[in-house]
Formats: C-alpha cells, sequence, structure tokens
C-alpha cells in the first residue's frame, strides 16, 4: 500500500509547493530528559545479531546519542533456546553467530537500572527477492529515476514488507514500509519513491543502490508504517505527529524485529 | 418522533388560538422582488406601521405576511442596496401586495439614505450567531488569484477560522471542519472545495444569498454540529435577458439569465472553468502538455410560478476536478445536486415549501502504471424529501416541518486489469436513513422580549444490507453480523431543544441569549487539517455513536449613528461529545474495518467575538476579533488529558475596508492576523540505524508562527455604454509578501549533521491578480 499512498502524496505534494519557498526559522521546544531506545534485530541470515540500547536527546542537542552500558541482553526463543549477548561496543549488544528461524517467536529481555524490558516478534516465512529494476518517473520537466522491487507475496495471508535502501554504501534516510492489503498473491512490482533527502540529492547515473527487502511481523510493520507517515507533510503539517507504537514494554522507544532479509544491488544508468 | 413533538404543537396552539379571538386582524402578504430583476429578495424587512407596529423578515423565498386590526397603515419594506420602498394600505380585509423594491443607485447621494429606513434586524430578532454575506461587497474584495469566494469571505467574520493558507476549508467556534452543513439550495455540499482548497465550489456569480449559523442554530436545520452555511442561488431575471461574465488570469466564468414568461418565471445558468492546464497544453514540452489540473462548475436554475399560489424551482450544480500527471496518475472529483421546490401558499398566513433533493460527492483516483495500474472509486450520496411550513400569526412565526434522507457511502471499489499488481476490491456500501421532524415559534412577547423556541427530533438508522462488525475499544473484532437489506442495524433517536431570546434594552441595543443542541451522523475521517478529495466518510453505526454538541450563547448587540454602526459581542461555550480521532498509522482509505481504527473522545470549545461594522457612507468595513479555545480528550491521546485541536488559535483578527470614491475607483484591503495552528513539535530525538527519529510528549502543545497578511485591490469601472457595463479589478495577494508559515519540517542540518533545524514551508508569495468584468 505503500506505493499507492506515495503516488497519490507525491503528486498532491508537488502542486501547491510549486510556489512554496523554505526558510529556517527558530522554534520554541520542550526538552525532554532522556529516553530508552532499544533497536534490536534477528534475521534469518546467519552471522552477528545485535541490539542496540541507547537514549534520546533533547532535540536542541547536538546528534549525540548516549550508549546504554552494562545491560543485561538475552533473546530466547519458542522452542527453549536462549542466547546471551554482550557488550561489543558502549550500548552495542551482539551474539556472534545466530541465525534466525521463520515461524518461530523470538523474545527480547533488557534489564538495566532495575528495569526490564521486553519484546516478542515472529520471523514470518522467507519471500525472495525476484530482481531489482529501474523505472523514470515524470513530473513536468523534472525526470525522476526510481528503483523498484520485484518479488511474489504469498497468497491467502497479510505480509508485511520493510525496505531498507542504500546509495553508494550510504543509508537513504527514508522509511519504507507496506503490506499486501491489496495486493495479496500477486506478482508484486514495489516502487520504491526517493525524492532525494530534502528534495534535492536523487538518484544518479552510477549510482549503486543497494536494497534490503526484510520480511517483518504485524507489530514492526506498524512501527515503520507509522513512522513513514509522519516523514510526509501535507496541508498544515500532514499526519499529527506522534511515536510508532512499539512492541518493547516500559515506554521504550525503537523496536525489536525478526525478520528475514535479502539485500540486492542495482546500478542507476 | 410524535411523541416528542406532540407536547410543543400542543402549546403552540394554544399560544397561538389565545389572541387571534380578541379582536378581528387581518393580513397582508405577498412577495418581495428586485424590481429590475424580479428576484426575489430573501430577508428584507417588512414593517407595517399603524395603530401597532408588526415587523418580520421575508423568508427564503422572499414571502411575508403580517396582520393587524382594521386600520390605516404604511406598509414599508427595507433591504440593504435598495430604495426605501413605502406604500399606504387600508386594513378591511386580507389582501395580497407583492411589492417590487427599486437598487439604490451608485452615486452618493442615494446611498445616504435616510435615518428610518437603515436595518436594525441585527439588534432585534432573537437569532444570534448569524452572519450573512452581501453579494455585492464580495465583487470589491481581494482575494487570492482574483477569484471571488463566498468561502473565503466567511473566514473574515467572527468565529470563523480559516483552513489553513488559501484554503477555502474553515472551522467554526471550535467545531471541525465536517462540523458544517454546507448547503446549496437545501442540497448537501459534501465536498465544497475545488484544486486542492484554493478554490470553493460555489461560483459566486450565481449566488444570491449567503447565511452562515454558528450558534442559536435555528430547528429547520440539523446534522451538523458546528455551523450551517445556506447557500442560495439567483433564480435569475424575469424582466430581461442578460449576460455577464468575468475573464481572470486562471479562471473565466460566464451567465446567461433571462425570462422563460415575463413575470412568471425565469431561468439562469453560469459555467467557470480554470484554465491552467490549457497553459500547460501549449508547453511544447511534451511531458507537461500531458498533465492536467483544472476545474469546472455549472450552476443552472429554473422557476416558474404558475399562479399566485404555487411556485415551482428547480436547480442543480455539476462540478468536477481533474488532475493528473500523464502516464502516473489521475485523480477526478466532484459534487452533483440536484433539487425541485414547490412553494404552495394555502392562504396569507401559512406558506409551504415541498423539496426533493438529491446530492453526490464522487472521487476516482486511477493509477496508469503499467505493472501499478488501479482505479479506486468512492461515493457518498443522499435521497432526500423535505416539507416544510411556516405559519405566520400575530406576533408569531412557526415554522414546522419533516425531512427524510437517505444515505448511501460506497467507501471504496478497487478495479484493475489483468497483470496489475492490484486485486480487485470491493468494500460493502453502508445505508443510512436519517428522519428528523421539527418545530419552532419565534414569539414577539413584548416590544421588548423576542423568543425564538423550539425542538427538533432526529431519528438516525444504520441499514442493510452488509456484515457490519463489531470492535472493543483496542479495535478488535468482537462481532459480526449478517444483515439483510432494510435491516436496521442500530438506531439513534435524539431530541435537539433550541432557544433563543432578545431583550431590547433601548431603541439602538440589544441583548440574547441562545441554548442548542446539535446531532451528527455522517462523519469525515481524514489525516489532514483541511479537506481533501480522498476524505473517507462514515456513519454513525454499532460503533460510531452520533456526535453531540450543545452550545450556549449569550451576546449583546448595539447600533450607533443611525443604524450605520452595528457593534456586538457574543460569547459562547460548546460541549462536543462522540468526537472522532484514530490510531496512529491508521489505514483509512479502502479499509472494510476502517471502524476499528478510530477513538472517540469529548471536546470543548469556548470564545468571546467582537464585531464592528460600518455599513454606510463612503468608507464600509468590519473589524472582527476572536478569543477563543477549542480541546478535546481521548482516552489513548495524550495520556487521557485534554489537548488543542489544530485550529485552536487564541487571537484572530480580521479588518475589511471599502472605499467608494463615488466615481469609478473601488479601494479595498483586507488585513489578518491570527495565532499559528497548534502543532506538535518534537521534544527529544534518537538514533535508528543513522535515521534521526523524533520523540513527542504533549499533542499539539507547540504552536506555528503567527500567520499576517494584507490584500488590496482596486476596481475600476469603465464607461457605461448602453449596452455594455464592464469593470477591471486588480489585486495584489499578501501584497507585504510575508512569508506565512504552511508546515514546519523538522531535518538534520544540510551543512552541520549533528544538528537539527526546524524549516518552515511558506506557499503564497505576493500574487497580482487582473480580472475584467462584464455584463450586458
Amino acid at each position: 500500500m505503500k506505493t499507492l499512498t506515495q503516488y497519490i502524496l507525491a503528486v498532491v505534494a508537488v502542486v501547491p509547493f510549486l510556489s512554496s519557498c523554505e526558510k529556517v526559522i527558530d522554534v520554541k521546544i520542550d526538552t525532554s530528559p532522556g529516553q530508552v531506545v532499544i533497536q534490536g534485530n534477528i534475521t534469518n541470515v546467519a552471522g552477528p545479531q545485535s541490539v542496540k540500547i541507547s537514549r534520546s536527546v533533547s532535540y536542541t542537542d547536538k546528534n549525540e546519542f548516549p550508549p546504554v552500558s552494562g545491560a543485561t541482553v538475552t533473546v530466547t526463543d519458542d522452542a527453549g533456546h536462549a542466547w546471551t549477548f554482550t557488550e561489543t561496543q558502549p550500548g552495542i549488544y551482539t551474539y556472534a553467530s545466530l541465525k534466525g528461524d521463520p515461524g518461530h517467536a523470538y523474545t527480547l529481555k533488557a534489564v538495566f537500572n532495575n528495569t526490564t524490558y521486553t519484546a516478542v516478534s515472529t520471523m514470518p516465512e522467507v519471500i525472495p527477492v525476484d530482481s531489482l529494476s529501474l523505472k523514470t518517473l515524470t513530473f513536468g520537466d523534472e525526470k525522476s529515476k526510481q528503483v523498484q522491487v520485484h518479488f511474489k507475496d504469498p497468497a491467502g495471508k497479510p505480509n508485511y514488507y520493510r525496505y531498507v535502501m542504500k546509495i553508494n554504501n550510504k543509508l537513504a534516510k527514508a522509511v519504507f514500509a507496506e503490506n499486501d492489503r491489496f495486493t495479496d498473491g500477486n506478482d508484486i512490482t514495489s516502487l520504491l519513491f526517493y525524492n532525494g533527502e530534502d528534495g534535492d540529492v536523487k538518484l544518479r547515473n552510477g549510482d549503486v543502490v543497494e536494497i534490503e527487502m526484510q520480511s517483518v511481523d504485524k507489530n514492526v510493520f506498524d512501527y515503520w508504517f507509522t513512522l513513514s507517515q509522519q516523514a510526509q507533510n501535507g496541508p498544515g503539517g500532514g499526519v499529527t505527529p506522534g511515536n510508532p507504537p512499539s512492541n518493547i514494554n516500559n515506554q521504550a522507544l525503537g523496536y525489536f524485529s525478526a525478520h528475514t532479509k535479502e539485500v540486492k544491488t542495482i546500478t542507476v544508468k | 418522533m410524535i411523541k416528542h413533538l406532540f407536547p410543543l404543537f400542543s402549546l403552540i396552539c394554544c399560544l397561538l388560538a389565545s389572541p387571534v379571538l380578541a379582536q378581528q386582524r387581518f393580513t397582508v402578504s405577498g412577495t418581495v422582488r428586485d424590481a429590475a430583476s424580479g428576484e426575489t429578495l430573501i430577508g428584507a424587512t417588512v414593517k407595517l406601521t399603524g395603530t401597532a407596529t408588526s415587523a418580520m423578515s421575508t423568508n427564503a423565498y422572499g414571502f411575508y405576511s403580517l396582520s393587524g386590526i382594521a386600520g390605516e397603515y404604511v406598509l414599508s419594506v427595507t433591504y440593504t442596496g435598495y430604495e426605501l420602498y413605502t406604500k399606504k394600505i387600508t386594513l378591511n380585509a386580507s389582501q395580497k401586495a407583492d411589492l417590487a423594491l427599486s437598487p439604490a443607485g451608485t452615486t452618493l447621494q442615494e446611498i445616504r439614505i435616510s435615518a428610518a429606513d437603515r436595518k436594525d434586524q441585527n439588534v432585534r430578532t432573537p437569532q444570534m450567531g448569524i452572519d450573512k454575506l452581501n453579494m455585492a461587497e464580495l465583487d470589491n474584495l481581494p482575494v487570492l488569484f482574483g477569484e471571488k469566494d463566498v468561502l473565503k469571505t466567511i473566514q473574515l467574520l467572527p468565529g470563523v477560522k480559516s483552513g489553513g493558507e488559501g484554503t477555502t476549508g474553515f472551522f467554526v467556534r471550535g467545531g471541525a471542519a465536517d462540523q458544517n452543513l454546507i448547503l446549496l439550495d437545501e442540497a448537501t455540499v459534501y465536498n465544497s472545495s475545488h484544486l486542492l482548497g484554493f478554490f470553493s465550489t460555489f461560483n459566486a456569480d450565481a449566488i444570491k444569498d449567503v447565511s452562515l449559523y454558528k450558534g442559536g442554530m435555528p430547528a429547520q436545520y440539523g446534522g451538523r454540529l458546528s455551523s450551517v452555511l445556506d447557500v442560495k442561488m439567483q433564480d435569475g431575471n424575469n424582466q430581461q435577458f442578460g449576460a455577464e461574465g468575468g475573464i481572470g488570469l486562471i479562471a473565466s466564468r460566464v451567465k446567461a439569465e433571462g425570462p422563460i414568461v415575463k413575470n412568471r418565471g425565469s431561468f439562469m445558468v453560469s459555467a467557470r472553468r480554470t484554465y491552467i492546464d490549457l497553459l500547460l497544453k501549449a508547453s511544447p514540452d511534451s511531458s507537461i502538455s500531458g498533465n492536467t489540473l483544472n476545474f469546472y462548475d455549472l450552476n443552472a436554475k429554473l422557476n416558474y410560478r404558475f399562479n399566485d399560489k404555487n411556485t415551482l424551482y428547480a436547480s442543480g450544480y455539476f462540478g468536477q476536478d481533474n488532475i493528473g500527471i500523464r502516464d502516473l496518475f489521475a485523480n477526478d472529483w466532484g459534487n452533483t445536486t440536484a433539487t425541485v421546490r414547490l412553494n404552495h401558499v394555502f392562504n396569507s398566513r401559512l406558506f409551504s415549501n415541498t423539496s426533493f433533493i438529491f446530492n453526490k460527492y464522487r472521487y476516482a483516483i486511477e493509477l496508469l502504471d503499467e505493472d501499478n495500474n488501479a482505479r479506486i472509486t468512492s461515493l457518498i450520496r443522499d435521497y432526500n424529501i423535505k416539507e416544510d411550513l411556516q405559519f405566520y400569526s400575530n406576533h408569531h412565526t412557526v415554522r414546522f416541518g419533516l425531512q427524510a434522507t437517505h444515505h448511501r457511502i460506497s467507501p471504496s471499489e478497487i478495479t484493475a486489469s489483468e497483470g496489475s499488481i492490484f486485486n480487485p476490491l470491493k468494500i460493502e456500501s453502508r445505508y443510512g436513513m436519517e428522519v428528523a421532524g421539527y418545530a419552532s415559534d419565534e414569539w414577539a412577547l413584548s416590544e421588548k422580549l423576542s423568543l425564538l423556541y423550539g425542538v427538533r427530533v432526529s431519528a438516525f438508522s444504520l441499514l442493510g444490507p452488509g456484515t457490519i462488525r463489531t470492535f472493543d475499544q483496542q479495535g478488535n473484532e468482537t462481532a459480526a453480523n449478517n444483515y439483510k437489506s432494510g435491516d436496521v442495524v442500530k438506531s439513534y433517536v435524539y431530541p435537539e431543544p433550541r432557544f433563543s431570546a432578545s431583550y431590547i434594552l433601548n431603541e439602538r441595543s440589544s441583548l440574547k441569549a441562545s441554548y442548542n443542541r446539535n446531532t451528527q451522523n455522517i462523519h469525515v475521517l481524514t489525516n489532514a487539517s483541511t479537506s481533501s478529495p480522498t476524505d473517507q466518510y462514515v456513519m454513525s453505526s454499532n460503533n460510531i455513536k452520533p456526535g453531540i454538541a450543545d452550545q450556549a450563547a449569550i451576546g449583546y448587540f448595539r447600533n450607533a449613528k443611525d443604524n450605520s454602526f452595528e457593534f456586538s459581542v457574543e460569547t459562547y461555550y460548546k460541549w462536543l461529545k462522540n468526537q472522532i480521532d484514530y490510531r496512529d498509522g491508521a489505514e483509512l482509505i479502502g479499509n472494510g474495518d476502517v471502524e476499528s481504527e478510530l477513538l472517540y473522545g469529548v471536546g470543548r470549545a469556548y470564545g468571546l467575538e467582537f464585531y464592528a461594522k460600518k455599513t454606510a457612507g463612503k468608507l464600509t468595513g468590519w473589524i472582527s476579533y476572536t478569543l477563543s479555545k477549542t480541546e478535546r480528550k481521548f482516552d489513548d491521546i495524550n495520556r487521557g488529558q485534554y489537548f488543542p485541536s489544530r485550529q485552536d488559535r487564541t487571537h484572530d483578527v480580521s479588518l475589511v475596508g471599502m472605499y467608494n470614491t463615488g466615481k469609478r475607483w473601488t479601494f479595498s484591503a483586507n488585513y489578518i492576523y491570527n495565532t499559528g495552528n497548534a502543532v506538535t513539535f518534537p521534544a527529544g530525538k534518537y538514533d535508528l540505524d543513522g535515521l534521526t527519529t523524533y520523540y513527542y510528549t504533549e499533542r499539539n502543545a507547540n504552536r506555528m508562527p503567527y500567520t499576517s497578511r494584507l490584500d488590496v485591490s482596486a476596481t475600476l469601472k469603465a464607461k457605461e455604454t448602453k449596452k455594455l457595463r464592464s469593470s477591471w479589478s486588480f489585486g495584489l495577494y499578501n501584497a507585504l509578501n510575508r512569508k506565512n508559515p504552511y508546515a514546519i519540517q523538522f531535518r538534520d542540518k544540510e551543512n552541520d549533521p549533528t544538528r537539527t533545524e526546524a524549516v518552515q514551508i511558506s506557499l503564497f508569495g505576493i500574487i497580482p491578480s487582473v480580472t475584467w468584468n462584464f455584463k450586458f
């Protein structure tokens, strides 16, 4: 559904902005004490799996996010396995070699400051990527090249996807999340609409674009989908922003995602 | 329903019966018209002066009925922009008097109307919270792109807030945008905007009368919580043929009118079209010429008077917007309305109007990409039958009637070609029946005290067929039941008391108070602050309870200098129940279970409105100031605490001035200032794999910067010839070229990615416009 919404929003957003202008302003903003942020990923690709724990900072501070050290981090599955993660860098807890199995539920437990944070995520089945392709979109006299992902959606049940885009090894600041509400069981072409950061850096010939397709569970989809909606701006500022619904308890920010993934690259030409 | 209304009817009957017996009374009744065009005049003040004085305003069809004991009287009519009309009559039998008023000339001599004939209706009538637009003023006011627009002009009135820069969306006394009942010749207009809100669906050329009720809602209106905007089309000149129009920078309009049978019937047809895309088409670049961006609309009306007792009106509106990007995307949407009405005068005291009304709003989105192609359509449609009766008696005007509306909402239907990634999908249509009955009495109790009281009883039923699901507070399905066609799924009945009173303090001033309850059964789900073509409509249901608003208001009204200055102060408090918001990340489009995404809460709004208007002289205009607050409370939002609605703006000021030189030039200007919208800014930020993500605490606890704007315009009347009258309008929108906030975005600084900055996006700088208007 991501694609459809983005088509519409792209057009609706373009029209009024034809004559718009931008300026940086000072805004009065409250500060907030640092909140716990947990970002945990378990994938089906064998190798190190990691959980990152940090704190948020006030809006006016530098983008330096204090790591949370000294936590006890364990992951268990519904088959009785348990893995204890060790802190390899400040705030980064890893397990050197762990391969998640689709269909299993994983539970994250992180304990520090006498608080236990837990989250459960179920790894969906593997959905292979067929290929990537390029598509040229034309908005007026402006042409832009976009990447499309091709795959076959399994029929008869809901599936949720998240994509991570890297351009020349640099993470694109865009959130892509979609489900198969309108496309169940079909050969899917997903256009990952990327108009550059702040609209001026687009895909150029020669750019190497890496797409990681993740098959995620519903809670994790809700997290990313909510985040992606807030990134868009409509009249008066678009959707009223809020914190995306986290699957971690005790008011922690972030998410715990057990997902399958596949990475493919394409060169823009 | 009948049970609820019966006590009121009997009360009214008692009230009516007693004074009639006292002495033989006679009635004078008829229709007030413009002498030159034959247009009926709505809201003209008709006065019968003699042994006793009685007065009333003409109804929506120009009808009046006054009575008195036998004797000599002077019948007089006043109406803004018209010469005073007086006629001596001897009342010794009930009689009919159709009155024709001549438009006042435009030279200053004629503008200076004598004191006696100026209107003091604003002070005298018990109705409060009402604003009427003078359509003649609209020609002179500066507007965006030079397109005169009733919805933008009402935003300059106290208690009415704009939906955003350049848009026609509006909020009344803290209510939401979907809480305004917008009527065009009694048909509901669901989406009142063209071109993403920059133009309204109302072509000012075709409009005769615009009334906005913000409070003290008369009982004949219902179905929305916050306001009624009652727009009436012109009937057309029944004396002679004429054509007029205007050619502007981005749109042109043309209107034709004339008699079908002189003095008996007339027609009016008015059309408007933008031509931005015609300019695009002229582009040599094929990728530009393939895009579309336009709207057009058509208003038409016919009326025919069969005899003194029966008049038939038929009117319709059709409008459509098209936007599209070649090979990628197309979106069209529009309203259609049709109204057929029969006025019947039973006798000099009883006036009836029977209406058959059809209206629909639909949109279609087409994705044109070969892999991602799909067509999504959506529809909301009403059939409506209404019977309104007005009974005029000594000191009483009694209104009563019945209304039945059948609603159909077809939320989404998706069709796609073979090979598209999209599956066909049809979300079940929902059907509903709204039945309402009302009775009200406007009673001049004494020289000083007038009352307008009544009740409206509204009943709503959600009807089958369909599979109706029930959701709990968390949005989980708890039941699913199948209903056959016509089965009643859920019904709600609400009595809605309406009450207003005015107490005349002296010749020039009065106090008024009102209380009213309104309910609402059609709700809009939208992510944006203003109306969008893809707004989703839902009905009250087993999950969604009807919205309820209770409003209490008091006001002080005063006129000065022979009524050439009008002042008013009104204060109101509004309680809102069963308000709708939705969960974060809710998917509203194409979602059959959209009701599982909704949250229900309450709201409150209160404010103080000041209004000062100068209605005579070379310089006319008004100042309005609103101090207000509007808040909502939902269990699952903002930790269950009250938070400001997005449209909560503490201060809102409008100044409107028009200066008529008395020669060929008219100058006008308006200035607006308002506090910024309540918005949610991040309080903190955190990192998700290099993506700076924002942390939010309080909902809508922050403010956009304030908005202020000065618009100016000048209108030059060209030399009149016998055949042609024409004028040029020159305008400057945002004459000071101030960068007003449209949206605020947060992002990492470009030259210092370790920092975050707030970026304000502004839409319109200074925009000049020129329009040539003509009239044959």
